[in-house]
């Protein structure tokens, strides 16, 4: 699941997968804008079923909080 | 459940104006460099947009529509019972715009005549109302004029709104006909998300006044509006339609029973090329049968989904042709229809 997740949000970044680690502020990324974030919700939509309101969306700071998004709600 | 149906009862035909102010996006340099507008305008697919002058109302877009529908389809101005006017750009606060509409077509002082103020999925609402109000008396027939000058109501100065929207206006004729057969709609509201896109300031509720003309900074990015002109959520927008809408969408389809292979085109809201390629991949729709026209007017509002039949479908639309329609945007509402266009006129585009 989580290599899976890395590359679909490396895809939806077009950034090189090896650059994201779990540790890593997502939005300090320089790909990341508010055109490529609709990317990032279209991803998690498609890929993991998951709809989620930008206020929740925006307490999520790294990749490993998103990460823990999808292992919450693929446990409900 | 806003679920609706009709029979026999259908558009017979369409014009749309459009103004001839070609805006080319990747030169719309007004406010911001070349390179940041080269991203945003590849992103949201609008390459060019038309700009309606000063001294042009969404109602002379609609008027120079109707004119040009009445003529091609040589309708008897008498014979018009019903006049609906769909925009959010109307002429005055009061009166209606419709009732300025009717005295400027020529038509009876015994028509129906009232506006429907609603966004995005208004087409669908105004068609719905049409066919409602055909099917309950003895009304000839019944004129939609749609229009907007959306161009007017977004700051050119905050990148998230400068370079999606555009001007047109649309004049639907309804009649009533066997041929029509029968349609399905199924309309929704949710006032809970009514900030997503909105004009703050203007109406009643924060009347205009010196301090809502001002212009501010309103975010980290640097974007500049002010209360009166019109701010957009796209994120959130995003994620509402992802969900709404798809299931709209399958909803009708089991209410009606038509399957999604018979469909033969799809006419979704023109919201930008991201939105509109997401929806139609997640529905795993045939492309050839989703035309677009978000490339040559960008995103005008309610008219986009009958601008895109006239702009794309002229020719094809020979015999009876099932259309599935799809609106979404601001207030939020959101709908879908399944129609059947049958020897739909569709006139030539009109430039003003």
């Amino acid at each position: 699941m989580k290599e899976k997740f890395i590359s679909a949000f490396a895809e939806a970044l077009e950034m090189d997968v090896t650059l994201i680690g779990e540790a890593d502020n997502f939005r300090d990324y320089e790909n990341y804008s508010s055109l490529s974030e609709l990317a990032v919700l279209a991803m998690l939509d498609s890929e993991f079923g998951i709809e989620i309101e930008m206020r929740e969306f925006n307490k999520y700071k790294t990749i490993g909080d998103l990460l823990q998004l999808i292992r919450d709600r693929s446990a409900k | 459940m806003g679920l609706l149906s009709f029979e026999n009862v259908g558009i017979a035909g369409l014009a749309a104006a459009v103004p001839s102010n070609v805006i080319n996006n990747y030169e719309y340099d007004l406010f911001f460099k070349k390179e940041d507008i080269r991203d945003i305008v590849d992103k949201i697919g609008v390459i060019e947009r038309r700009f309606a002058g000063e001294n042009t109302c969404s109602s002379d877009l609609c008027f120079a529509a109707a004119e040009k529908l009445i003529s091609d389809m040589s309708i008897n101005r008498e014979e018009i019972d019903l006049l609906l006017f769909i925009s959010q750009t109307p002429d005055y606060r009061m009166p209606a715009t419709s009732i300025l509409l009717q005295e400027r077509l020529g038509l009876s002082t015994s028509t129906i005549a009232f506006d429907i103020n609603l966004g995005c999925s208004a087409f669908l609402y105004g068609l719905s109302v049409a066919y409602a109000i055909m099917l309950s008396g003895n009304h000839r027939k019944a004129l939609i004029l749609d229009g907007e000058t959306r161009s007017k109501v977004y700051s050119p100065k905050d990148r998230k709104t400068a370079f999606l929207f555009g001007d047109a206006g649309v004049a639907a004729l309804i009649e009533k006909g066997e041929k029509y057969g029968k349609s399905w709609f199924s309309l929704n509201s949710d006032g809970s998300r009514e900030s997503l896109i909105k004009i703050p300031a203007g109406g009643y509720r924060k009347m205009s006044s010196c301090e809502t003309l001002k212009e501010k900074v309103i975010d980290e990015y640097g974007n500049i509006r002010s209360e009166e002109q019109g701010y957009m959520n796209g994120a959130d927008v995003f994620n509402f339609v992802i969900r709404e809408v798809p299931r709209d969408f399958n909803r009708l389809i089991e209410v009606s029973g038509i399957t999604v292979s018979s469909i033969d085109y799809f006419i979704f809201h023109q919201a930008n090329s991201y939105i509109n390629g997401y929806l139609a991949k997640k529905l795993k729709l045939d492309d050839n049968k989703v035309p677009s026209t978000i490339a040559k007017f960008g995103n005008t509002s309610s008219v986009s989904i009958p601008l895109t039949i006239v702009s794309e479908l002229k020719d094809k639309i020979t015999a009876s042709k099932k259309i599935l329609l799809s609106g979404f945007g601001v207030g939020l509402t959101w709908g879908t229809a399944i129609i059947n266009l049958a020897d739909c006129k569709l006139s030539d585009l009109v430039e003003v």
